[in-house]
């Protein structure tokens, strides 16, 4: 295959093949956005993340927003692994590729001889990261899963919702993403090492702990101090009390997060600022001013009825104001903790996204539109993410990346009828 | 002869809480030199919140700060101080990569902003991480990850359709961030090393971690659909969720993610019937009928014990698993096997387990903690001596002028 162009991103001069799935194909997308010459590779007729939601609801693998967010700067081929042909024209690409990433399930690609040791005799410096859901060997090893039951398995879907109820998961999958960048900084490690040593490896991707760090502190709770900490809602929680703190208010037209809390700064000042508004507008009793933030509202001693009382008071306040008064006079004009608690319609109309230029435009000749798209995760000085193309359509690349094999015309054109691509 | 990867890579981490400190752990873990910038006088929010040894606050028994710093070296300078700041350039000149976290102006106030940097180190990497980013009337936002996965969606999208939002435990959004920082920071080193030019990276946590809800926020601005919360359901697969278990407050979470899963399924809990029974046949039906679904598969889950179901179900292919708690993650064998705890003994808070931070393993330079996280300031004269190359008499200098700090000013009290 020719050689990969470089024009000058941090890794314009890197080919990957990426056969991952579900949220795991923000890995692929990571690299293909600092300019990577990432190979999208789909099953013939399309991979099954085309998903929900669609482009104006229209039920078409073409028009999955789903897919159109994870595979910007990608280019497509389809390609069918489990026909002999296909794993010849996967090996031709892999053996000029820098990185491959998967995550089609343990022994999966082992079991067409596409696995890391069979691709290490077609190219012995690959890189190459498979994403599992428990990794590549132990007990759970075998194990198959879903988004949801990786949380379960991180212990975080234990830390959330409301201790009534079933805990409850973040509503838009979460672990695969997660491990999606895991597999994508995992490469780039390994590629820092072949650059030292001329050297690949394999990458081995643990979903259940992609997902772990969120716990935050919870795990650390259980092994130093044998508190088990349970899910508690909108609440702030002191372990060494079991005291929940209201921290979630109602407002006009929706909901806040403030961090009414108190014993340190910056939640002192940022309490007795709220508590000044609050009596600005004649919405702060008498022993609420009087409160000390730092004594009497400390987590150390604070007896849950009197934080069930400041959470009344406050909720009483915030419902006469719309989220984002809240936000804007409350976090800008009068330094308190507070928080909006945003809906994708905030989000979009959000001035500081806006102000840093944050949204980008990537056309789709066949919509005839610009989509807005999520724009850089971190602007770069030098490298800049670069939105070049959209999403590949199913098989887009075939002929162009196929030709470059030695195919010819005639020869795609018949595996393209056998389906192998 | 194995190598660490980022072995020779060095970190001035002025980045303290979250973000900051868990990105240089993806290069330290590998190998990399990681000092901590830190001082007596303002400390690492880490250091005062919990959980702590011994259920006693103090500054270097917290495993909260425990979690995001193992693999690195503490120094305690005072910023504030010209000659600590002397210091302070030491490390700069010193280093291939500076991160810092505080809010926007706080670095070039000090004088050690990027642009300050560059003069004397162009090829440096820069990170800053705020919550919301250089520039925009919201640079100055103050908070932590806690208000950041408000106003970042993903509370909204969390909890029951008629119920408030159940936001998720703690600061989602910090671990998310660190991802995209530790990436774009690798970017940069491979950048450099092609071009010899370094770079500022300006994150906002804010436009990282939105990415997680990338497709929601495409659906809003294409299709006009605000995406609220609906508990564990998905569109594309039923029954989806975390379903009560035998035991005090046990649970397990089942994903039926296809037809044949499903007629699995029904065998499995004993009532083949439901696979051709109208109300559950298809994805269609099983998603019209929900409520009731989930009704059946609760009456069979109760009868249970959540590590047998998890047994019966993945041995016939359907994903499953314990909701584990932390004391479950501690006894989870797969864990163990990949040692993604690593005991290590801290010269204060004796022997404890520390957190990976890396989620994978590579097979040559696998991930590696070797030193426990440090206490504040515990490697003042290690660092000061073999990597800046300083004197005993300058290092005394800097002590008696109070640039290098060695008493707290603040009393401790936990938050939590």
């Amino acid at each position: 295959m020719t050689e990969k162009q470089d024009d000058g991103l941090a890794l314009s001069h890197l080919r990957v093949l990426d056969l991952t799935e579900d949220g795991c194909m923000l890995g692929g997308k990571l690299l293909a956005d600092m300019g990577a010459d990432v190979i999208k590779i789909e099953p013939p007729g399309g991979s099954a993340s085309r998903i929900p939601p669609y482009y104006k609801d229209e039920a078409n693998p073409e028009k999955s927003l789903f897919w159109f967010s994870y595979n910007t700067n990608k280019r497509g081929i389809t390609l069918n692994l489990r026909e002999k042909e296909g794993q010849d024209i996967f090996k031709k690409l892999a053996a000029s590729a820098d990185i491959i990433l998967e995550s089609l399930g343990l022994g999966f690609m082992d079991s067409v001889k596409l696995g890391y040791q069979d691709i290490c005799k077609v190219n012995p410096d690959i890189i190459y990261a498979s994403i599992t859901p428990f990794g590549q060997s132990g007990p759970k090893a075998h194990y198959i899963g879903s988004d949801l039951t990786a949380v379960a398995s991180s212990g975080f879907l234990n830390a959330c919702g409301d201790p009534d109820r079933a805990p409850v998961w973040i509503g838009f999958p979460q672990s695969s993403q997660y491990s999606g960048c895991e597999a994508a900084i995992g490469a780039i490690t390994a590629y820092w090492y072949r650059l030292n040593t001329g050297e690949g490896q394999f990458v081995d991707v643990s979903m259940q702990e992609a997902n772990m760090s969120a716990n935050m502190n919870t795990l650390q709770m259980w092994d130093v101090n044998k508190v088990e900490f349970n899910r508690v809602g909108a609440f702030s929680y002191v372990a060494a009390t079991g005291v929940k703190q209201p921290i979630y208010f109602k407002c006009k037209d929706g909901f806040v997060m403030i961090l009414a809390l108190g014993g340190n700064p910056p939640y002192v000042p940022s309490s007795t600022n709220l508590v000044k508004w609050m009596d600005e507008e004649g919405m702060a009793p008498d022993w609420l001013k009087n409160l000390n933030w730092e004594v009497d509202y400390n987590a150390a001693i604070l007896k849950q009825a009197l934080a069930d009382k400041v959470g009344k008071v406050i909720e009483a306040f915030t419902l006469t104001k719309t989220k984002e008064e809240l936000y804007n006079i409350g976090s800008f004009e009068r330094q308190i903790l507070i928080a909006g608690v945003s809906t994708t319609q905030d989000i979009t109309e959000d001035i500081q996204l806006a102000a840093r230029n944050f949204w980008t435009v990537i056309t789709h000749p066949e919509l005839g539109e610009d989509i807005p798209y999520c724009g850089q995760f971190a602007p770069m000085t030098e490298s800049p993410v670069q939105f070049k193309i959209r999403a590949p359509l199913i098989g887009e690349h075939n002929r162009e990346i196929l030709k470059t094999l030695g195919f010819t015309e005639e020869k795609i054109t018949k595996m393209q009828e056998k389906g192998v691509i | 002869m194995t190598k660490k990867a980022f072995e020779g890579i060095k970190v001035a981490e002025f980045a303290w809480v979250v973000v900051g400190p868990s990105t240089s752990r993806y290069l330290a873990d590998h190998g990399a030199t990681v000092v901590k910038i830190e001082s007596h006088k303002r400390l690492d929010t880490n250091r005062i919140n919990g959980p702590f040894v011994n259920s006693t606050p103090t500054p270097d028994g917290s495993m909260f700060f425990g979690k995001h710093n193992p693999n690195k070296y503490s120094v305690s300078i005072d910023l504030r101080n010209p000659q600590g700041k002397e210091i302070a350039w030491k490390l700069i000149k010193w280093a291939d990569i500076v991160t810092e976290s505080f809010s926007p102006g706080t670095m070039e106030k000090l004088g050690l902003g990027y642009e300050e940097v560059k003069k004397v180190r162009p090829d440096v990497i820069y990170l800053s991480s705020s919550m919301q980013g250089r520039g925009g009337p919201h640079s100055s936002y103050a908070g932590y990850g806690q208000n950041a996965v408000n106003f970042c969606g993903l509370t909204e999208v969390s909890g029951w359709s008629d119920r408030l939002p159940s936001p998720p435990y703690g600061a989602c959004s910090d671990y998310i961030s660190c991802r995209f920082a530790a990436f774009a920071i690798l970017a940069a080193l491979v950048h450099r090393r092609r071009t010899s030019k370094g770079q500022y990276i300006d994150q906002s946590q804010f436009e990282s971690t939105i990415q997680f809800m990338a497709p929601p926020i495409m659906d809003y601005q294409v299709n006009n659909r605000i995406m609220t919360r609906n508990g564990n359901r998905l569109p594309i697969a039923a029954p989806h969720g975390a379903f009560k278990c035998r035991g005090n407050d046990r649970w397990v979470a089942i994903s039926v993610m296809d037809e044949t899963q499903w007629k699995k399924f029904c065998q499995i809990i004993g009532s083949p019937e439901l696979a051709t029974n109208q109300k559950f046949a298809t994805l269609a039906d099983r998603k019209k009928n929900e409520d009731k679904l989930e009704k059946i598969v609760t009456g069979w889950t109760l009868r249970h014990k959540t590590e047998d179901i998890e047994q019966l179900l993945q041995k016939d292919g359907i994903p499953a698993n314990v909701v584990e708690k932390p004391s479950d993650i501690y006894n989870d064998p797969q864990i163990a096997h990949r040692k993604y705890f690593t005991p290590l003994h801290h010269p204060f808070m004796g022997n404890q387990k520390f957190e990976a931070q890396a989620c994978f393993i590579l097979s040559k330079t696998p991930r590696l903690l070797d030193k426990p996280s440090p206490c504040i300031g515990e490697h003042n004269e290690y660092v000061f001596k073999e990597f800046l190359k300083m004197t005993d008499d300058e290092i005394a200098e800097h002590i008696i002028d109070g640039s290098i700090t060695t008493e707290f000013t603040e009393k401790i009290i936990s938050t939590f």
